[in-house]
C-alpha cells in the first residue's frame, strides 16, 4: 500500500510541474558544413556553453521570476541565401525571442534583413565588417572589435619603438584582411611611419618565394599582413626560412591558433592582433573571470578556449545582463537596456554605439597584441600591448635569424 | 505561340505558377513562402541550364557567372544611382545577355570537355575582374541599406513582392524552355545536340544558335540573380560567383531527366526541397550531407534516364502531354 502511494506521489509530482517553468528561446544558425565550418564551431562553442552554465545556475533572472535558455538552431551550410530561410523559420515557427548572429559578416547582413525586419535583437560576435552597421540597423548589436581597429595596437606599438620603421603591407584579397590593412594603412601614415610597400595576394596562395623575395628588395624592416592561417603560417616559415629578417612581423589570424607553435624558430616574435587571450585579465562587473571561465572550459571541452569561443560566450553574457536590467523580455525594453549598456566583463569593456550611422557597433572593447615568445624553454604567446593589459615586455627587434 | 494554347502542358504550367504564389498567401506561412522562394529560384537555374545542356548537349560549368553579375549589376544600379527595382532587373538581364552574347561567339567555338573547363575559366576570370573592381565593392561586396526597401512598402512587404516575382522569373523559365523546345530553333539545338557536324551540314546555323541559346539562357538567371542579391541586401564576390550553385543545377537537371522541361523543374524542387528538409530535420540535421549524398547516388544508380526517363519508360502515353 505504500509503495503504491509512493508511486501515486511520483506520478502526480512527474505529471505536474511545481513550478512553471519559463523558458527564453534563443535562435541562430552555425555554419556546421561550407567553407565557414571551423571557424564557427568556436563561437558557437561558446553559445552553448554559455547556455549550459546558465541554465545549471537557475536561468535568467527577471525581476522575480527565472528562465531557463533554450536554443534552437541550423545549419546555414555557409550560404547567404539559406541564413534568410532558416532565420524566417526560427522567428516564424521556432517562435525565437531573441537570435544571435551567425558566423562571418557576409552571413550576418542577410541575417539582419530578416532580424530587423521581425523587430527581434540580434547580438554578433562573428562578423567584424563594419559595413553591416552603417546601414541604419536598429536591433543589430556587436560585442567584438571592428576589423578597422585590429592593427591599431600594433601600429602604436611599433611607433613606440621605432619612428623611422619601413613597413610592408602584404595581405590576403579577401574582404576582411583588405579592411583592416587599408585602415592599418592610414593609421600608419597618421603615425608618420613610411610605407614600402602594399600589396595583396590571392587567398589560395601556397609559395611565397616572390612575395618575399619583393619585401625583402622593398628594405621593409616590419611587416604587417597575412589572411588566415594556411597562408599566414606559410608566409612566416618562408620569411624565415629566406632570412627576410623582419624586426617586426605582425599576422593576421594565423598566429592566434596553437598550431602556429610548429613552425618552430619561425614564429618566435610574431604578434598577433587578438580579441582575448587566456592571459587578458579584466575585473569583470558581470560573469566569470577569465581564470573561471578558462579553467571550466578545458574542464568541458579538453581543449583551450579561444577568442571565438570567448566572444560567443560574451554574446550571452550581453543579452542576460540587458535582459536582468531591463527586467523584462520585451524587445523594446531589452533594447534600450542594450543601448544604454556599458560594462566590464571577462572579455574586456562593453558599450555599443547609439548614433544612427553606426548603431550597434562596438565602441569599448580593446583588442590586445600577442606575441609568440619562448617561455620556459617553450614557445607560447604573451600579450605584450597595450601596456596597461600585458603580461610580457614585447620583444623588439625580433631576434635575428641564426643558424 | 497561339497553337501553345491548345497544349495542355501550357496551362500545366499554369496551373504550377499560380500554386507557387497561392500556397504561402493562404496560410500567410512566411517559413513556407522562403522555401518556394529557393524552389523557384533553383527551377529558374536549372531550366535556363537545361537549354544549354540538355537541348544543345554542352556542359556549362559557369551558368552561376549570369545569375551572379545580374546580381552584381542590379544591386549597383539599386545602390549607387537609387534607381527602382524593376528597370535594375530589366538592365541586368539583358545587360548580362548582351555580355554572353558576346563570350558566346568566342567560347562556344570549343566543344566537349574544352567548352567545360572554358566555362569554368568564366567563372575565375569575371570573379576575379569584380573582386578587383572598386566601384562593385571590390572582394568585400556591396551592402544595401534597410532603406531600399522603403519604395515597396517596407521588408516584410517587399519580401512578398520579391517572392511573386520570382515565382513570374520561375513561371517565365518554364515557358521559355516549352516555346524553345517546340520551335524550329529547338530542334536546331537538339539536332546540335546529337551531332553538331551532321547538324552543320543540314543546314543548321550552328555557331549563331549556340551563341543565341547561351545568350538567352542568361537572361532570366541574371534576372534571379537581381531579386535573390536584393534580398540578401548583401553580395560578395564568393557568394556571387559560387562554383558549387552550378554544379548543383547541372545535377537537379540530370536527376529530373535532361532536355525536359517538366524533370528539370520538379528535379530542382524536389532536390531543394530534400535539403531544406534535412537541413531542419531533428534526425537528420547532423547528417544531412550523408543522407543526401546517399539518395543522389542512389537515384543515379537506378534512374539513370533521370526522373522523366522513368516516367516516360513506365507511362509512354504522359510523353505526349508532358514535355
Amino acid at each position: 500500500m505504500k509503495r503504491l502511494f509512493l508511486l501515486a506521489a511520483a506520478v502526480a509530482f512527474v505529471a505536474t510541474p511545481a513550478f512553471a517553468q519559463d523558458t527564453i528561446t534563443i535562435g541562430f544558425t552555425d555554419s556546421q558544413t561550407g567553407p565557414l565550418n571551423v571557424d564557427s564551431l568556436g563561437q558557437q562553442r561558446g553559445y552553448e556553453y554559455w547556455r549550459d552554465e546558465v541554465n545549471a545556475a537557475g536561468g535568467i533572472k527577471v525581476g522575480d521570476k527565472r528562465y531557463k535558455v533554450k536554443f534552437v538552431s541550423y545549419d546555414d551550410q555557409s550560404v547567404g541565401g539559406r541564413v534568410q530561410q532558416l532565420y524566417t523559420r526560427l522567428v516564424t515557427q521556432d517562435k525565437a525571442d531573441f537570435l544571435f548572429s551567425p558566423y562571418s559578416s557576409g552571413l550576418t547582413a542577410p541575417a539582419t534583413v530578416i532580424s530587423e525586419q521581425y523587430g527581434k535583437i540580434m547580438i554578433d560576435s562573428g562578423g567584424a565588417e563594419e559595413k553591416p552597421f552603417e546601414t541604419g540597423n536598429k536591433y543589430l548589436f556587436m560585442v567584438i572589435t571592428s576589423a578597422s581597429h585590429y592593427l591599431s595596437g600594433a601600429v602604436d606599438a611599433l611607433k613606440q619603438k621605432d619612428p623611422n620603421a619601413k613597413l610592408a603591407l602584404v595581405y590576403s584579397d579577401d574582404p576582411f584582411s583588405k579592411a583592416v590593412l587599408a585602415a592599418a594603412a592610414q593609421q600608419a601614415k597618421a603615425a608618420g611611419l613610411q610605407i614600402v610597400m602594399n600589396e595583396s595576394y590571392s587567398p589560395s596562395t601556397t609559395d611565397f618565394g616572390p612575395v618575399v623575395n619583393k619585401i625583402v628588395s622593398s628594405n621593409a624592416d616590419a611587416f604587417l599582413g597575412g589572411g588566415h592561417y594556411s597562408d599566414g603560417a606559410t608566409l612566416a616559415r618562408q620569411m624565415h626560412d629566406q632570412r627576410a629578417n623582419m624586426k617586426w612581423m605582425s599576422i593576421l589570424v594565423a598566429p592566434s591558433d596553437d598550431k602556429f607553435a610548429e613552425l618552430g624558430p619561425a614564429a618566435l616574435g610574431v604578434t598577433v592582433p587578438s580579441q582575448w587571450e587566456l592571459q587578458v585579465n579584466y575585473k569583470p562587473q558581470f560573469g566569470p573571470t577569465t581564470a573561471q571561465f578558462a579553467k571550466a572550459f578545458q574542464e568541458k571541452f579538453h581543449a583551450k578556449a579561444d577568442y571565438h569561443t570567448a566572444s560567443g560566450y560574451t554574446v550571452g553574457v550581453v543579452l542576460q545582463h540587458a535582459i536582468e536590467q531591463a527586467g523584462s523580455i520585451d524587445t523594446d525594453k531589452v533594447a534600450a537596456a542594450l543601448n544604454a549598456m556599458d560594462i566590464t566583463t571577462f572579455f574586456g569593456r562593453i558599450k555599443f554605439a547609439t548614433d544612427a550611422n553606426h548603431h550597434g557597433l562596438q565602441v569599448a572593447h580593446q583588442m590586445v597584441l600577442a606575441q609568440w615568445q619562448m617561455i620556459n624553454g617553450k614557445l607560447g604567446r604573451q600579450v605584450v600591448w597595450p601596456p596597461e593589459a600585458k603580461s610580457a615586455d614585447l620583444l623588439y627587434p625580433i631576434p635575428a635569424a641564426t643558424q | 505561340m497561339l497553337l501553345m494554347l491548345r497544349r495542355p502542358f501550357f496551362w500545366i504550367i499554369a496551373l504550377a505558377v499560380v500554386a507557387f504564389a497561392l500556397a504561402p498567401v493562404v496560410g500567410n506561412d512566411v517559413s513556407m513562402r522562403e522555401s518556394l522562394l529557393l524552389d523557384a529560384l533553383y527551377i529558374t537555374l536549372a531550366s535556363n541550364l537545361n537549354l544549354m545542356l540538355g537541348y544543345a548537349g554542352y556542359v556549362n560549368f559557369g551558368s552561376i557567372v549570369f545569375f551572379g553579375l545580374g546580381g552584381y549589376i542590379c544591386v549597383w544600379l539599386v545602390n549607387s544611382y537609387n534607381w527602382p527595382l524593376i528597370p535594375s532587373l530589366i538592365v541586368a538581364g539583358l545587360g548580362v545577355s548582351g555580355l554572353a552574347l558576346i563570350f558566346g561567339f568566342g567560347i562556344l567555338r570549343l566543344r566537349g570537355a574544352f567548352f567545360a573547363l572554358a566555362t569554368i575559366g568564366v567563372i575565375e576570370a569575371v570573379q576575379a575582374f569584380v573582386e578587383n573592381f572598386t566601384p562593385w565593392g571590390g572582394s568585400a561586396g556591396v551592402y544595401l541599406s534597410g532603406e531600399i526597401f522603403k519604395p515597396l512598402g517596407g521588408p516584410a512587404h517587399a519580401l512578398w513582392i520579391i517572392y511573386f516575382m520570382m515565382v513570374a522569373v520561375m513561371g517565365l523559365s518554364l515557358y521559355l524552355s516549352f516555346a524553345i523546345k517546340t520551335s524550329k530553333f529547338g530542334l536546331g539545338l537538339l539536332a546540335i545536340g546529337q551531332n553538331e557536324d551532321a547538324a552543320a551540314i543540314l543546314g543548321v546555323p550552328t555557331s549563331r544558335y549556340k551563341a543565341l541559346v547561351y545568350s538567352v539562357s542568361a537572361f532570366l538567371p541574371a534576372i534571379a540573380g537581381g531579386l535573390y542579391f536584393f534580398k540578401s541586401a548583401f553580395i560578395q564576390p564568393s557568394d556571387a560567383f559560387d562554383l558549387s550553385l552550378s554544379t548543383e543545377a547541372l545535377v537537379v537537371g540530370m536527376l529530373g531527366g535532361e532536355g525536359t522541361v517538366t524533370g528539370v523543374a520538379i528535379g530542382a524542387f524536389l532536390y531543394e526541397e530534400l535539403r531544406g528538409y534535412l537541413l531542419t530535420s531533428s534526425t537528420f540535421a547532423n547528417f544531412q550531407l550523408v543522407v543526401s549524398g546517399a539518395l543522389l547516388l542512389l537515384i543515379v544508380l537506378f534512374f539513370p534516364g533521370g526522373l522523366m526517363g522513368f516516367i516516360y519508360s513506365r507511362f509512354p502515353r504522359t510523353q505526349k502531354v508532358l514535355e
